[in-house]
């Protein structure tokens, strides 16, 4: 098995009196896309921040292939590139902020043909785009020119947060797409933070859910947030929008957060785990995708305000019942609920 | 009113006609302003690089003194250099008094701490995505420090334009700390004060407006800089 890009143990960050992340263990692979979920304020943020070795932990190690990194370190410096969430360009032109890496590494031949590759990857024409001042772009397009100022680097590590969050349709795709070539002709790993979960199915050969600060699971779980309330039949549950209603196991405060993983609950369903949830929520097809690893249908489900992913056969697709906008029954098992 | 507008032919005529005193009096105010800009920027802008930039405990306390020292009135600079370069003071044995070195250490206690302030202002006022996005990229700490100072530029050439402002136009402690010696240590401000005392306004005039063609020119320079930066 191949050496781990990223190990990571006992880390732990404070900010501003505040643990914001805390981490036992957790190893990423190399070579491949893996994507980060959660809500906002669960650590993702910071998370890509310390793999990038921006930012120092208060406490813990973390290291890339094998070696420990922190700001500045030889390691890390020239091999690990960030995105950030909101685009940041320097106060010069294009071409000088693409540019700008390179330089730093003293990088003298062939700059200007390399930026504008780099442009192009990102759907930016250089003739019409390299020249232009910083204040002279609209938000998607200062996020790809900010891409390209990665991309232009050819990294061994892609750091992206967010990275289509508040960029239209079109430049979410270029995005995207730019950040595929990088892996497919220079092997650049990927770690993604994004709430675009059908992307992160489609693309990710990995994903990490992130909750208060911790890893919790993969893609296959949902992450249910309280306030929980004792209901009418004196069980424990929440009620959903459009009257779907989500029972539980005693939580251990009232706002706790559930770990749940749904399955379908048609009687032909895929594993063991349908035939033994004794719990049933009703809700919407509202996207299908395939992982980009395992070759599996996800399909994203909306019960009332909340959002699940329940994994399908390829049989059951073929049935021609599954498909968005069709309703769908996903079960699961009330003592395998994990609260946290 | 006349007399401004006999002094307004009279500078003309002092200039065109490369009257030495003048010209001696604009010597001394280059030099001495010179000297104590180049000091005040040197050490200014890279202490209010790391006033603005890093925390520290007492950071509040430090900003707080160098806003006061800011508003230092010159006579009051002037007084504490003359104190320690008189040949009683400590640092009499230098023979620093009524001397051109002497009027610039005066001036560089009056521009350092704008400098230092509005440099501080600049760097705090930078985007804090600018260190991420520098180091992302790969930069080292000297890399990001100069690539820092290049993002607040236009901060940090405003309060050099503040601080020469101060330094050119001040006249306590060019006279205390120089004396007002003629062909010496007389600068434009110094000689305004006493030709204005003889009654002669032409010459005070004169030496007025080449004050304002300086500081013309120099505002000149920062906005051609501003542009291209």
């Amino acid at each position: 098995m191949a050496a781990p890009l990223f190990e990571i143990h006992a880390l732990k960050h404070i900010y501003a009196e505040r643990l914001v992340l805390d981490i036992d263990r957790l190893t990423i692979a190399g070579g491949a896309i893996t994507g980060l979920v959660g809500p906002n304020g669960s650590g993702k943020s910071t998370l890509l921040r310390m793999l990038g070795s921006i930012e120092r932990p208060t406490e813990g190690d973390i290291r890339y292939n094998g070696k420990p990194i922190a700001p500045f370190c030889e390691a890390a410096r020239f091999r690990i590139t960030l995105l950030p969430q909101e685009p940041f360009l320097m106060k010069r032109s294009v071409f000088n902020n693409v540019s700008y890496g390179l330089k730093l590494r003293g990088e003298k031949n062939g700059i200007a043909e390399r930026v504008h590759q780099a442009l192009a990857l990102v759907g930016l024409p250089a003739d019409r785009f390299a020249p232009r001042p910083w204040y002279a772009l609209s938000g998607g397009e200062a996020q790809r020119v900010a891409l390209a100022a990665r991309l232009v680097l050819k990294p061994k590590v892609l750091l992206l947060d967010e990275p289509t969050a508040s960029v239209d349709v079109a430049s979410a795709q270029l995005i995207q797409h730019a950040a595929l070539q990088a892996l497919q002709e220079w092997g650049t790993a990927i770690v993604v933070a994004s709430h675009d979960l059908q992307w992160l199915h489609d693309v990710c050969d990995d994903v990490l859910h992130l909750f208060r600060g911790k890893v919790l699971g993969t893609r296959h779980e949902t992450i249910v947030l309280g306030p929980w309330k004792t209901m009418a039949d004196g069980r424990y549950g929440k009620q959903l929008t459009e009257g779907a209603r989500l029972t539980v196991s005693p939580p251990p405060y009232a706002d706790a957060a559930a770990i749940i993983r749904f399955s379908l609950l048609d009687g032909t369903g895929p594993g063991a785990e349908t035939g033994s949830a004794d719990q049933s929520v009703r809700g919407t097809i509202r996207r299908l995708s395939r992982e980009r690893r395992t070759g599996r249908i996800i399909a994203t489900v909306m019960a009332g305000d909340l959002a699940f992913s329940v994994p399908l056969t390829e049989q059951q697709l073929h049935d021609g019942r599954f498909f968005p906008g069709q309703p769908l029954d996903a079960g699961y098992r009330i003592d395998h609920i994990t609260w946290i | 009113m006349d007399f401004l507008l006999e002094g307004f032919f009279e500078a003309l005529r002092l200039l065109f006609t490369g009257n030495p005193e003048a010209y001696s009096a604009i010597g001394a105010t280059l030099q001495a302003s010179g000297y104590s800009m180049v000091f005040s920027l040197m050490v200014g802008i890279p202490t209010g690089f790391c006033l603005g930039y890093f925390q520290f405990p007492g950071k509040q306390g430090v900003r707080t003194v160098v806003d006061t020292l800011m508003a230092l009135p010159t006579v009051f600079i002037g007084l504490l250099v003359y104190a320690f370069l008189t040949r009683r003071g400590p640092l009499g044995e230098l023979g620093l008094l009524f001397t051109l070195p002497g009027i610039a250490i005066g001036q560089a206690i009056l521009a350092l701490p704008i400098v230092i302030g509005l440099c501080a202002t600049a760097i705090e006022g930078m985007d804090k995505k600018l260190r991420i996005a520098l180091l992302s990229m790969g930069a080292d700490r000297r890399q990001l420090f100069l690539s820092s100072l290049w993002e607040a530029r236009r901060g940090i050439l405003a309060a050099g334009v503040a601080a020469y402002g101060r330094v050119m136009t001040e006249v306590g402690i060019s006279m205390m700390v120089g004396g007002n010696i003629k062909w010496h240590t007389r600068t434009i401000t110094t000689a305004i004060a006493l030709e204005t005392n003889k009654g002669l306004f032409g010459m005070g005039v004169a030496l007025g407006l080449v004050l304002l063609v300086i500081a013309f020119g120099v505002n000149l320079s920062v906005s051609f800089l501003r542009r291209r930066a």
